[in-house]
């Protein structure tokens, strides 16, 4: 680990004095509201949740201390409302505001707002999150910092010598982009230095056509590469240190659908020089607080920072359960002004810990959407389950935010056995009146590149497109089991009908249609 | 009662009885004695020859939705001898203008009215045999029937039009 770096903005000589937290006003909705609400709890802090009118009975506002309404549905005239907020803060007495992820966390005009209203911003300084919210000037103060980033560069190369040369010096295969472009359009990929001319022309036609502008530029192409992470976590002394990496190669359409710590390809080596490339990079901007530096790594194990989310993680439990910290009470003991414990330092990981994102969202029907009221709820208990979930038995799962239900997140001693907890975890939950994704996380339990931990950010996309991704074969003797179970509901629900309901046809016309359809069956 | 289910690729005729505490339940000539006890809402425990299920079935567009430990999917059931044309015609009910299609694949046996011909609910219209079993579709709501689509012994696929109401 590197030594703490004193950071420009802060005179490390004069530690400010320690300024608790006795309440704290929680900025989001969901799970994460829920997961603020209980650090909380633990630290003796009152809890203070907004909501919006859909989310009065959610399950943050039943378990704070305090709750005030913020406004109609839409995110934007409530959860995004951030000078409302801010001033409710000063209202209510909260001394800070946790901003979960998501909506305002990683806004520095609501950082901005909370300093100037001397409310504490639970997360890094408005410049931390400018600095690294921008593309442009991120990259560049990581290749100041000595931060790997994916060779190539933005700069236009309207000569085809010129670009040649420098595909040649960042090494092939590389990827041509439209300056201009976005969405694929205008992206070819080079293996090597005899396709360079014809492909730098169709890229710079294809560029011109689609945009109007035909200046491209190159980056090196990154064949499989998959996404690794490294938590880092900084105080208000200048100290930042890193807690290990996070595998998320698991994503539909860029969004992370399972995580895991540690990677199964990062050896103590790479962590150890990932994490340090990773306290480089937050150092460079003064970071405090819980961060996320996002790396893509390469097969040859050479690894590129592609951004750095200033906020907590989604996917933050499995590192806690692999460090056994709490990573939300750290947020809180470094914002009252604490410094981080030495131990933290060079902290390995212990076991393995895989969580996997539950979503009202049918697997089965191109992950539709599936709002609704939960009719039955019944979570996985037992050795090793943590779930951190937003919605209880008889919640209404609403249109208006993200479908995510609630984190599903196991540990065990090493890798296969993480996986077997959590595909029995899986089968012990029982969720009715909603689809969810439990069963592509059946199916890509019973996949044999995700069970040997063989993965890259395409790979999921890449298997449900074509099909590869199936549920797992039913156990010998239970093929008829569905059919057994709708078939004994549809009985029971034709003799309940029958027996009486107002809707049921009357006696007369039911013995009718028997009648009429044993007569059928005689003459057939 | 005798039903139609299909379940991913497989369609099988079901029969079901209930036997004192027990259903038998015959799949692909095979019955199963089931004790099936009520967990919760839409939950059961099956006990099926001393293996125990646990299994939630909730209804849904076509038939139920079954969640097994293992994995969840849709099992459609049909009932031919309840089976009304309101099952499969695709829009709300209480719509009035309808078009009757096919629930399976089968083989027109009868035509039971004929078009501009005034049914009323319940009344039979056409004939249809599917996995050896007749089916009578049946008209939802008192109408006529505007366009009659198919004839006698003509074979019919899944969805295709069998007639038109008013």
């Amino acid at each position: 680990m590197t030594e703490p770096t004193p950071t420009p903005d802060r005179n490390p000589g004069s530690l400010p004095d320690r300024k608790p937290i006795r309440k704290i006003l929680i900025a989001n909705r969901g799970e994460i509201a829920v997961r603020v609400i209980r650090a909380c709890r633990e630290l003796g802090i009152r809890s203070a949740v907004i909501y919006s009118e859909p989310d009065r009975l959610g399950l943050p506002v039943l378990l704070a201390d305090e709750a005030y309404p913020i406004g109609p549905a839409p995110s934007r005239e409530s959860y995004l409302r951030a000078e409302t907020i801010v001033q409710l803060a000063v209202e209510i007495g909260a001394d800070a505001i946790h901003p979960g992820y998501g909506f305002l966390s990683e806004r520095a005009g609501f950082a901005r707002l909370c300093r100037d209203a001397g409310v504490t911003f639970i997360g890094p300084s408005p410049e931390a999150i400018d600095a690294m919210g921008s593309k442009v000037e991120s990259r560049r103060l990581m290749i100041d910092a000595g931060v790997p980033v994916v060779p190539g560069g933005r700069d236009p190369l309207p000569e085809l010598e010129a670009a040649e040369a420098a595909a040649a010096s960042i090494g092939y295969p590389v990827m041509l982009k439209a300056a201009a472009g976005g969405g694929g359009k205008g992206m070819r990929r080079i293996d090597s230095a005899g396709e360079f001319a014809s492909a730098y022309r169709a890229a710079r036609s294809e560029a011109g056509a689609s945009f109007g502008d035909d200046s491209v530029y190159l980056e090196k192409y990154i064949v499989e590469p998959r996404h690794v992470e490294i938590q880092v976590l900084g105080d208000l002394h200048g100290r930042v240190v890193s807690l290990g990496e996070r595998e998320c190669s698991l994503q539909r359409r860029h969004q992370k659908v399972v995580e895991e710590a540690p990677s199964p390809v990062v050896d103590a080596d790479l962590r150890r020089r990932m994490g340090e490339a990773a306290v480089r990079a937050a150092s460079a901007v003064g970071y405090s607080n819980a961060g996320t530096c996002e790396f893509l790594l390469a097969k040859d194990g050479q690894f590129y920072f592609l951004e750095m989310n200033t906020r907590l993680q989604v996917e933050h439990p499995v590192t806690e359960l692999v460090t056994g910290l709490d990573l939300v009470h750290w947020q809180i003991k470094v914002a009252e002004g604490e410094p981080l414990a030495p131990e933290l330092e060079g902290i390995q990981p212990r076991g393995h810990a895989v969580e996997v994102r539950l979503y009202a969202e049918d697997p089965f029907q191109r992950f539709a959407p599936s709002p609704g009221r939960i009719t039955l709820l019944r979570w996985p208990e037992g050795p090793g389950i943590r779930n951190d979930a937003g919605v209880y038995e008889g919640s209404e799962v609403s249109i208006h935010y993200d479908p995510m239900l609630a984190k599903l997140i196991v540990w065990a001693v090493d890798r296969p056995t993480a996986l077997n907890r959590l595909r029995r975890a899986l089968a012990e939950i029982r969720i009715e009146g909603i689809r969810t994704t439990i069963p592509l996380f059946q199916a890509l339990l019973a996949d044999a590149d995700f069970l040997s931990g063989n993965m890259d950010i395409a790979m999921l996309d890449r298997k449900l497109e074509d099909g590869q991704l199936h549920p797992p074969a039913p156990a010998d003797g239970t093929e008829d089991l569905p059919l057994i179970a709708a078939a004994i509901e549809h009985y029971e629900r034709a003799n309940r009908t029958a027996a009486g309901s107002p809707n049921a046809p009357s006696l007369r016309s039911r013995w009718g249609a028997t009648a009429r359809g044993e007569a059928l069956r005689k003459s057939s | 009662m005798n039903l139609i289910v299909r379940h991913g690729e497989r369609e099988e005729k079901v029969g079901i009885r209930r036997d004192g505490d027990l259903y038998e339940v015959t799949v692909d000539e095979h019955t199963w004695h089931v004790d099936a006890a009520k967990a919760g809402p839409g939950l059961r425990s099956l006990l099926v020859d001393g293996a125990q299920h646990e299994v939630a079935a909730a209804p849904c567009a076509d038939g139920y939705w079954v969640s097994t430990h293992d994995g969840a999917g849709q099992v459609s059931v049909t009932d031919p001898l309840t089976h009304l044309a309101s099952q499969n015609q695709g829009g709300k009910a209480g719509k009035r203008r309808q078009k009757i299609t096919a629930y399976m694949p089968g083989r027109v046996v009868e035509i039971l009215a004929e078009e501009g011909q005034a049914v009323t609910t319940g009344q039979g219209v056409v004939v249809l045999e599917a996995m050896k079993m007749q089916n009578e579709i049946r008209a939802e709501h008192d109408g006529t029937i505007t366009r009659m689509h198919v004839q006698p012994g003509q074979a019919v696929e899944g969805g295709d039009p069998l007639f038109e109401m008013d």
